[in-house]
């Protein structure tokens, strides 16, 4: 029922478009109309993929133009009829798209982009020295249907539209999917993705392939409607451009994105092209791109999202006023104490044996031993650069050890993957936070509950459990960008333990946080730990991390000085010698 | 002096200020459109096109307009092709949308956008006369295009026997290598294939050479070793963009080849174009050679110093003279239409018998079936003190053809 509400808009649109476009009996008006769902839908593959992941591709015209000269070489070499050729240019598409990720997807950021930007160019000299320089679509005058060649070009508007509600749906499908939670998380952050069990590298291809396949069936329909192809005009600079325009222009990240760039600037270049250009040619290119210049600056995340959030704040901003009382974790608890538990009995779940990483010439870890037991708490502490945090990502996964092994159940885990050790059952959070800033509370956490769950469902139901066991149940719902650090902090925790790991690794949980704050989620660590969670985390403060945890790990230069009890611990020469410098060590207390 | 005066004048009115209220006047105005690039990469030969139509327009209009339609006047609609395939094609959509009253049009310099924007035109019967050279154009069974210029294939196989020709008479030896320097856009590459695939040997020609490289270029080094180290006897050389010409050119002198040592020639406009001049020196241009489809001629005098003067342009382009010319065919076919009906027109087109060509060189003025001009022949420009001027075919020849001696 929610969902088909939500695509009452959708519906709406589209059906108000058809609508529309039937009414319209000048042909050109009707060619401009056709064009609008095409280059929406070209918009939405590329959103597919870069929306979704940030992986930003200039080279999306890459796929179009193979689904555009499948359309025509099909036809004049096979005789077969477009409405076969789009399904298989969508395959070619699709396997081309996982021919060019596999590879490419080794590169992240600019580099991405840029090496995407190559293949479409790559293929154009490839089909210019194949010599297609110029080819068309023959005239099938006895059986033009069979062949798309319509005599109304009202169908073509249909044809396309139709096409365009299929994407835009299969779209909102992905969204709603741990598919699209998994683009969503890898867009925010690939390593926290990666450490919350996520595949990266298999979702990252599924999404260019689907998206190369949209792409290649739109340009394959293309074809049919320019009736002529060129490389330059299926595989060129402004075919991937033009992707990117109407995505970013209308919004990345969302099916209405590409949807509203496309209605506004498609019509707007034609309609600049027919009136202005031809009374000062040239002069339409350049209103073209300042409209497009004004609106990136005025909407940098594209007009749907500057709509939204502008709405969003006239909503809302009467509830503002009659603030809700401020949710507490049920357990506030002012310096909670250490609770006695016995140590050094329970079995060991993590062994780490000589473990030692080195970048160049700096040792970041060496020699780094520690047993890590069922139900213990286990401090990391030492000052800034003695390589804990780099001992975190040696465990799980980030980085690989140089020499040393690292035990899980006695089985050796050491160069794993990060999502195969997340599955393994270790989940950390991190020194940083980085929500999904857009999205809500209980999205935020499914993402980390899909490791364990096989269908969406079950992912909810876990993301519900671990958001109830850091109390932040009543917030569920609110957005992360309106949360304060403490309940980030929590909704971090709560997305690792949606996976419902073994062993936790929390790096600085505490950093950020007032005094009473710090109480409330030592508070939840503890209810952890109480009900049978391993946990080992890094922390600064002292003063909190002495009323947690069962014993310290202390390092320095990426070696362990000391390990032993708290109390035993802040008291050790080495530490404050450590931490403060030669010259305090006399003044401490012994 | 005053008269052209008042034909520019005339010009000026009938193509700028009364075109918003022309319709009213509908019963002695018949609208022709001219679909060229006027923004974008290819502004400049579309500019040239459209001085061509409008100097055509005038001189009918001024000498009576369409006789059989009781003296009604031409008038000249243009619409821009942009530059790409698909502004191109929307261009044509919207000129058989919104000018429904269109009798022919002439259009769109570029083959690829040609072959787009007659998609459209074929779809809605409107007549279209090109000056375009693919092959392809007219090989599609289309009944509403009309190309005046001999296709790229046919040009090739028509100037490589004169080319040999000239070179011998000019050396006293029959040139017997030659190296190909092309650029990968549609037209250069199908005149190379055919050279590559059969004219060379017909012609007694051995291929030692054979470059193809992208525009635009950064360095012509490379290219020029292998021309020098090879030492052909004629090097055939294909650009399109006006930068690659001037690239190899000046290469070719820093590497002693310049100036006709190894005699140069080109397919194609984009060496013979003005812009050359503002770029290279006529000394280096001096002798090379392009063939192409059209270009001004023996008999166009009095149009070449009409361009001169009201255009400001230094000579006439093929551009200019065939664009001149497809508004004389339209009016021819129009006086035989006797309506200003598109199908009408194009009939006339197809039956048409209007003798030997004035404006395009050699055949007739009629079209065979598949809408090629019968016996379309082809020039031969050659640069001459710092002007590209016509020295094939012999009856058409400004100037005599020379290679240096080496």
């Amino acid at each position: 029922m929610q969902n088909l509400r939500s695509l009452l808009p959708i519906l709406a649109f589209t059906a108000l478009y058809a609508v529309l476009s039937l009414s319209v009996t000048n042909s050109y008006y009707q060619l401009v109309m056709t064009l609008v769902p095409v280059w929406a839908v070209f918009g939405l593959s590329w959103n597919l993929l870069s929306g979704y992941t940030g992986l930003i591709s200039f080279g999306h015209a890459a796929f179009f133009g193979i689904g555009a000269y499948t359309t025509a070489l099909g036809q004049i070499y096979f005789d077969l009829s477009p409405w076969m050729l789009i399904p298989i240019a969508a395959m070619l598409g699709g396997i081309a798209g996982f021919l060019i990720g596999f590879p490419t997807f080794r590169l992240s950021g600019h580099y991405f982009a840029l090496a995407m930007l190559a293949y479409p160019l790559a293929i154009l000299y490839v089909f210019e020295w194949l010599g297609f320089q110029e080819v068309t679509l023959p005239i099938k005058r006895d059986n033009p249907i069979a062949y798309m060649q319509f005599a109304d070009p009202r169908l073509y508007t249909l044809l396309a539209l139709a096409m365009m509600l299929a994407t835009i749906l299969l779209t909102r499908l992905i969204e709603k999917s741990r598919f699209g939670m998994a683009l969503l998380a890898i867009k925010q952050n690939e390593a926290a993705a990666e450490a919350a069990g996520i595949n990266t590298l298999a979702w990252k291809l599924r999404a260019i392939t689907l998206s190369g396949a949209i792409a290649g069936a739109i340009g394959a329909f293309y074809a049919v409607v320019l009736l002529m192809v060129t490389p330059q005009s299926v595989f060129g600079m402004l075919v991937s451009a033009q992707a990117l325009t109407v995505a970013m222009f209308g919004g990345v990240g969302t099916v209405w994105g590409p949807v509203i760039g496309s209605v506004i600037l498609i019509p707007l270049a034609e309609t600049l092209n027919a009136e202005a250009g031809s009374r000062f040619p040239g002069i339409q290119g350049v209103i073209f791109g300042l409209a497009i210049i004004s609106v990136i600056l005025v909407a940098p995340e594209g007009l749907f999202w500057k709509l939204r959030d502008f709405l969003r704040k006239r909503v809302t901003s009467p509830a503002v006023a009659t603030p809700s009382a401020p949710v507490q974790p049920a357990a506030a608890i002012a310096n909670p104490s250490r609770p006695e538990r016995s140590r050094g009995v329970g079995e060991v779940v993590l062994e780490v044996r000589n473990l030692s990483r080195s970048f160049g010439g700096l040792k970041a870890v060496q020699n780094v031993s520690f047993k890590l037991r069922r139900n213990e708490i286990l401090g990391i502490i030492g000052p800034n650069g003695a390589g804990k945090t780099t001992l975190f990502n040696l465990l799980n996964g980030f980085l690989r050890p140089g020499t040393g092994e690292i035990l899980l159940d006695g089985r050796d885990m050491s160069g794993r993957k990060p999502h195969e050790l997340c599955e393994a059952g270790i989940g950390r959070t991190f020194q940083i936070m980085r929500p999904f800033l857009r999205m809500s509370i209980s999205d935020n956490v499914v993402v980390g509950a899909y490791v364990r769950a096989r269908t969406d469902a079950e992912a909810r139901r876990l993301a519900t459990e671990a958001i109830a066991r850091v109390g932040l149940s009543d917030i569920a719902d609110r957005i992360a960008g309106e949360l304060t650090t403490k309940e980030l902090r929590l909704m971090e925790l709560a997305r690792a333990l949606a996976g419902q790991p073994r062993i936790l690794l929390l790096d600085e949980t505490l950093a950020g946080l007032g005094h009473d704050e710090a109480n409330e989620v030592v508070a939840v660590i503890q209810r952890l730990a109480r009900d049978g969670m391993t946990i080992a985390i890094i922390e600064h403060t002292m003063q909190a991390m002495v009323r947690l945890v069962d014993s310290f790990l202390v390092l320095d230069h990426g070696a362990v000085i000391v390990e032993g009890e708290p109390e035993a611990v802040t008291r050790d020469s080495r530490v404050i010698e450590a931490y403060l410098g030669k010259k305090w060590v006399a003044h401490a207390p012994h | 002096m005053s008269k052209i005066t008042r034909r520019t004048l005339l010009a000026g009115a009938s193509v700028g200020l009364m075109a918003p209220r022309a319709w009213a006047q509908a019963p002695s105005e018949v609208k022709v459109g001219l679909l060229v690039p006027v923004s974008g990469l290819y502004a400049r030969p579309g500019l040239v096109m459209r001085h061509g139509a409008e100097m055509a327009v005038d001189h009918i209009n001024t000498q009576g307009g369409v006789k059989s339609l009781g003296g009604a006047k031409l008038k000249l609609v243009v619409l821009d092709s942009g530059d790409t395939t698909e502004k191109a094609k929307n261009a044509a959509q919207r000129m058989v949308a919104q000018e429904p009253d269109l009798v022919a049009a002439s259009g769109a310099y570029l083959s690829s956008f040609t072959l787009a924007v007659t998609e459209v035109t074929e779809r809605a019967n409107l007549p279209v006369l090109t000056l375009s050279y693919s092959d392809l154009i007219t090989d599609r069974g289309f009944k509403y295009v009309f190309q005046t210029s001999a296709t790229a294939g046919s040009q090739a196989k028509q100037a490589l026997p004169q080319i040999v020709k000239l070179a011998e008479s000019a050396s006293g030896k029959k040139p017997k290598t030659v190296a190909i320097v092309t650029d990968n856009t549609g037209a250069s590459v199908a005149s190379a294939k055919s050279m590559r695939e059969g004219l060379l040997a017909e012609n007694g020609l051995q291929l030692i050479v054979d470059e193809t490289f992208t525009p635009p270029l950064a360095d012509a080094t490379s290219l020029v070793q292998k021309v020098r180290a090879a030492r052909p006897d004629l090097l055939f050389f294909l650009p399109t963009v006006i930068s690659d010409a001037k690239l190899l050119l000046e290469k070719m002198n820093e590497f002693g080849l310049g100036q006709g040592k190894i005699p140069t020639i080109s397919f194609g406009i984009a060496i013979a174009e003005p812009d050359m001049l503002q770029t290279v020196s006529p000394e280096l241009l001096q002798g090379v050679l392009t063939c192409v489809a059209s270009w001004g001629a023996k008999g166009h005098e009095t149009l070449i110093a009409e361009l001169k003067s009201r255009y400001k342009e230094p000579w006439m382009t093929q551009n200019a003279i065939s664009t001149y010319g497809d508004m004389w065919i339209i009016k021819d076919a129009l006086e035989k239409a006797g309506k200003a009906d598109r199908v009408a027109v194009a009939d006339a087109l197809r039956s048409m018998d209007g003798g030997p060509s004035k404006y395009y060189p050699l055949g007739e003025i009629k079209f065979d079936e598949k809408g090629r001009r019968v016996g379309a022949g082809m020039t031969i420009v050659q640069w001459q003190s710092g002007v590209p001027v016509t020295v094939f075919p012999p009856q058409l020849a400004l100037a005599q053809p020379f290679l240096p001696k080496n």
